[in-house]
């Protein structure tokens, strides 16, 4: 009974503080408002209240808070985005299943520009391409995203937003040392010129030594040196208009381990091949915003980038690419239009002639076009809103494809938002696609056949893009003044995804007697039906205690088929993605100098291909904790000592595909960071 | 045996569910930055003298929204006279009606084509970025030391037509636009 009365107290107290909360507010007066210290751990995630999507936003707070190192860890907090770590520097990052190493259904930019590599249609995580204490904040909206940011926006979009020079004036040194030999060092200054003005330089380095062998225990030869430097320049005229200059250039060493050398006396038995890759990239590039008389809102972004990706032995890749972008935008009576033109010439060179990878042709210039318009219209201000947009993109590697959208928004109330979304998105098919013959996994002989090597190669069509049609819906809500609820719930058709079927067989390729050759072509032959359901959660259980709930539910099921490839590839398939996935966070401040912060994350298990062979080994699923304890000692300097994946059993997160590296052990570390401010 | 340990357990989480529930830990509280925004919004209204024909008691909120649930408690109430309406805006015809413009800080890219709708109009332009008062808007609330100051451009409030209370400039951080 006195349960009851204690539950039926706390259920009423919900119901009350809107309206309290209110009134003690309003009789503050503008003074006493100038004194109040504001003691409360940021929010930044309202500011969605308004998107007809499933959007999330980490802001700079939440990255320092997460003791994340790199960013894809830090994506780990949004819900939909699944974050695997290969080893000690490459991660398997993506939205809504069919995750992998070069997982190509995500689109990552910066400032509007692709971090992709072209070549895979996939990021190297490995490669910083910003250091994180440059980053404003990250917006990642689930979905097709083709509409507005071209192909390859097929299940996700991460959009990072830089931080303005003006905003990083002064000096910042960060040392950061950790167990298991990693070290990092960040290092920035910046200053203003005029009044109009501004700029920094920022670099960043960062160490961490090889780890074990998840089977064995022995050296994995995953040591990784990853350098960075950023140059930024900003300026706003007097009429408005902005100009934004900036250079970066980045290089990565991190070795590997793949199982591709036949043991001398027996063949089938592969042994582990030591290599080093090697990444390198530099860019420049501008952008121009204005406004013009007749009030269009105008943005033009150029850049070009030169990179070498070199994989000791078997491949190397220079490739140069420039970016063309224009951005109107224009609002009147009831409608806010969007319209944009973009442009994107890549031009590549590679080497890779072995017997295991080849690629023709050598040389390839990719050019790709799109064109898109969009409008939001107020139907019933402040109660509905429609958006209608599409894209229409051409590339001369797998023709030209369109990108629909259309949203509905309701918002019946302050605090409620409603919204249903249908898109189409193409993802293209990338160069190694399109052009390249690899030796990609090895079938041991049985009692009845002898041993097969598959060999993935073009086949005598051109691919075509892979289509999404996605239906979402959504749903967001204040229960209480301090409590937000997101929901999204999706189901995706895939259509022409790509699989391969069987081609003829080859004797007399290998030097090793009686191994079939076994040629299977690519094909847009499958298809296929993902279904997911999201939820984030933000409760501010006290002004300085904040909890954030992130929960994913995913299930694919891939139409059946005669081929027989395409059936096994899409039963893996179905079995490769974590049904669940999810994460808690705690930030606490402690006082105004002290916070500890802890993340509970974890994922169920899920099966993956142990290649190069094609038989599946189980991920086990896992629960681990990350804790976080900083202390301000005074103005300008700030101590911050981290652990991460604290707890569980010792585990792997991922079996690479594609390249077969052996999986690698994630263990507990330390971390002692200091950041000092001058 | 198990029984007693049950409501044992039942009445630790009860306890919990009532030090834990979203609510009373923040009564008697002013706790969110976005609370505290929307708070100072509200009292610009009050220590600013306005044009007759401009007092209507309409906030509009344009871009991603951000202060709109923390205004919610507000809605309908009377404040310097007039009942408070809260409004989100998408283009320049909706701007005719408002009393007090708020642009978020995320939409700084925005900031002189939303501020162009309101040019020469007895319309309070207002942001929680530090650099809005140099592209012409009116006030920047910025955060300074764990506390919410706030900017004044009083040349915008001049063009605008508004006049602030001298016990406002007074509790300013920075007035800018002031040498005339």
């Amino acid at each position: 009974m006195r349960m009851h009365i204690s539950l039926l107290a706390a259920f009423l107290a919900v119901a009350v503080p809107q309206v309290r909360a209110a009134d003690i507010l309003d009789e503050l007066s503008l003074e006493d408002l100038t004194k109040t210290e504001i003691t409360s751990v940021s929010r930044k995630s309202q500011s969605l209240a308004n998107v007809p999507a499933a959007a999330f936003v980490i802001s700079s707070d939440d990255i320092r808070r997460s003791g994340a190192q790199t960013l894809p860890d830090v994506l780990r907090m949004v819900p939909g985005i699944e974050v695997a770590q290969i080893d000690k520097g490459r991660y398997a990052v993506t939205a809504r299943g069919f995750n992998g190493r070069f997982a190509n259904k995500l689109q990552v930019l910066i400032d509007g520009r692709s971090i992709y590599l072209p070549t895979f249609s996939g990021v190297m995580w490995e490669n910083d391409a910003i250091a994180l204490e440059d980053i404003e904040r990250i917006e990642v909206i689930r979905g097709p995203g083709a509409a507005i940011w071209g192909v390859n926006a097929v299940n996700g979009v991460i959009n990072i937003i830089s931080r303005h020079s003006r905003d990083q004036e002064g000096g910042l040194v960060k040392p950061t040392l950790g167990s298991l030999g990693t070290g990092r060092l960040y290092a920035r200054y910046g200053s203003a010129i005029g009044d109009n003005s501004s700029w920094k330089l920022s670099v960043q380095g960062r160490h961490a030594d090889a780890s074990r062998q998840f089977v064995n225990g022995t050296d994995s030869n995953d040591n990784l040196n990853d350098g960075l430097a950023d140059l930024r320049y900003d300026r706003t005229t007097g009429s408005g208009s902005e100009l934004a200059l900036w250079a970066n250039a980045n290089r990565s060493k991190l070795g590997d381990l793949i199982l591709i050398v036949p043991a001398p006396t027996q063949p089938l038995t592969l042994l582990p091949f030591a290599t080093m890759q090697k990444v390198s990239s530099q860019t420049v590039g501008g952008r121009y915003r204005w406004l013009s008389d007749n009030s269009i809102e105008s943005s033009l972004q150029l850049s070009a980038s030169k990179s070498i990706v070199e994989v000791e032995k078997y491949f190397r890749e220079d490739r140069n690419t420039y970016d063309l972008d224009y951005q109107g935008r224009y609002t009147f009576a009831v409608h806010d239009l969007i319209w944009g033109l973009s442009h994107r010439t890549s031009l590549d060179d590679t080497a890779a002639s072995s017997v295991v990878l080849s690629i023709s042709p050598a040389a390839f210039a990719q050019r790709t076009t799109g064109v898109y318009f969009q409008d939001d219209w107020t139907l019933v201000p402040d109660k509905l809103q429609a958006g209608l947009g599409a894209r229409w993109d051409n590339t001369n590697l797998g023709g030209h494809s369109l990108a629909p959208n259309a949203t509905l928004m309701w918002t019946p109330t302050r605090v409620d938002t409603a919204w249903a979304k249908y898109a189409r998105a193409p993802r293209m098919p990338s160069r190694a696609e399109q052009n390249v013959t690899v030796l990609s996994s090895l079938e041991p002989p049985t009692q009845t056949t002898p041993p097969v090597v598959i060999r993935a190669m073009q086949g005598s069509e051109p691919l075509k893009a892979e289509t999404v049609d996605d239906y979402e819906l959504g749903y967001r809500t204040q229960l209480a003044s301090n409590f937000n609820v997101d929901l999204a719930a999706f189901r995706y058709r895939y259509r022409g995804r790509l699989s391969g079927q069987a081609g003829e067989q080859n004797y007399d390729l290998l030097p090793v007697y009686g191994v079939v050759i076994q040629n299977l072509t690519l094909c847009n032959c499958s298809s296929g039906w993902v279904t997911g359901a999201e939820l984030s959660a933000d409760w501010l259980v006290l002004p300085a205690w904040r909890l954030q709930l992130s929960y994913t539910w995913t299930r694919i099921r891939m139409d059946a088929s005669a081929n027989p490839f395409a059936e096994a590839d899409g039963q893996d398939t179905e079995k490769g993605t974590p049904r669940h996935y999810g994460s808690l966070r705690s930030q606490w401040n402690i006082s105004s100098g002290r916070q500890f912060d802890a993340w509970l994350r974890g994922s169920a298990g899920y099966d993956r291909a142990d290649a190069p062979f094609p038989d599946l080994v189980h991920v086990p699923a896992y629960v681990t904790l990350d804790l976080r304890y900083a202390r301000k000692l005074n103005k300008s300097l700030e101590l911050a000592i981290t652990g991460r994946n604290l707890i569980g059993p010792r585990r792997y997160e991922f079996v690479s595909d594609y390249i077969p590296s052996v999986p690698v052990e994630i263990r507990p570390s330390l971390l002692l960071s200091a950041s000092w401010m001058f | 045996m198990p029984r007693a340990r049950l409501k044992h357990l039942a009445k630790w989480l009860a306890a919990l569910l009532l030090l834990a529930l979203p609510g009373p830990a923040c009564i008697g509280q002013v706790s969110t930055e976005s609370q505290l925004k929307a708070a100072f919004l509200i009292n610009f209204m009050k220590y600013m003298e306005w044009p007759a024909r401009s007092a209507n008691g309409t906030i509009c909120l344009v871009g991603r929204d951000t202060l709109g649930a923390s205004l919610a408690p507000y809605e309908g109430r009377q404040v310097a006279g007039h009942e408070l309406h809260i409004r989100r805006i998408t283009g320049p015809d909706q701007a005719a009606e408002c009393q007090v413009l708020f642009i978020p800080d995320i939409e700084e890219a925005r900031f002189q084509a939303v501020l162009r709708w309101v040019e020469n109009r007895p319309v309070l332009t207002v942001s929680d970025a530090e650099a809005f008062t140099g592209y012409g808007g009116a006030i920047a609330l910025v955060r300074v030391e764990g506390r919410l100051q706030f900017d004044v451009n009083v040349e915008a409030l001049n063009s605008a037509g508004l006049r602030p209370n001298s016990q406002m400039m007074r509790l300013a951080r920075q007035v800018t636009g002031a040498s005339r």
